[in-house]
């Protein structure tokens, strides 16, 4: 091995070393940018029955509304939760949700159980969730079983 | 003194290469360009994936051993003209 290529050898553990620390400059500034992610229902949603969980990646939200209280839970820390009903002329009254005891439960009294109490009825919802500066958005409906 | 110019000259033309292409793998490929050659696969990997986790370093080994060549070369090239 030559002298040049041992100063090579030498030089390099830095380069490598400043790419480290600028990529993660790099990628910081990334993440730190808005952005929206839309959420796709698993299958069948009834929030009245529990059984609404909504997607994307690794992240998971469950809806559901137990004593007029409509409750997301989700796998990761939420900075903030709004809930919006929307009737059939397509106006959306909105909940903003607040933080039960964790940022992983929210909840809101809503009339949202005596609008799907019968079998076969449905609504739809909108659900705008923020987490790290980033928004998790979703357009669903809840359909009673 | 002019020979040693040049020699320093080459010395750096060849590191600017060394940087530029240090510069290209890394960054161009591990991050600039990552969502592009995501859409290739390289032994089942992602190619931008593959370039930021070995690709990259592999190139910067092959950089260091070319680069230690190419000196070798020119030490040789200059040695012979001061001893011509």
């Amino acid at each position: 091995m030559n002298k040049h290529t041992k100063i090579a050898f030498m030089v390099a553990p830095i380069l490598a070393v400043i790419g480290y620390i600028a990529a993660d400059y790099y990628v910081e500034d990334q993440a730190q940018e808005d952005k929206v992610v839309q959420l796709i229902p698993l299958g069948d949603c009834d929030v009245i029955y529990q059984t609404c969980v909504l997607k994307s990646g690794d992240f998971e939200v469950n809806v559901f509304d137990k004593d007029n209280l409509t409750t997301v839970n989700s796998t990761f820390p939420l900075d903030s939760a709004t809930l919006f009903l929307v009737d059939e002329n397509n106006q959306a009254t909105a909940y903003p949700l607040g933080m039960i005891q964790s940022p992983y439960y929210w909840h809101t009294e809503t009339n949202l159980r005596g609008l799907v109490a019968s079998a076969g009825q449905s609504y739809k919802l909108r659900l705008v969730l923020n987490i790290k500066g980033g928004s998790y958005i979703a357009e669903f409906y809840t359909h009673t079983n | 003194m002019e020979k040693k110019t040049t020699y320093w000259q080459e010395n750096l033309r060849l590191i600017t290469i060394c940087l530029v292409i240090w510069f290209i793998v890394s960054f161009g490929f591990g991050l600039l360009l990552v969502e592009p050659l995501n859409e290739f696969r390289l032994g089942g990997y992602k190619l931008g994936f593959w370039f930021a986790q070995q690709g990259s370093i592999y190139v910067f080994v092959g950089l260091i051993f070319w680069y230690g060549y190419k000196m070798n070369k020119l030490d040789k090239k200059y040695q012979a003209e001061d001893e011509s």
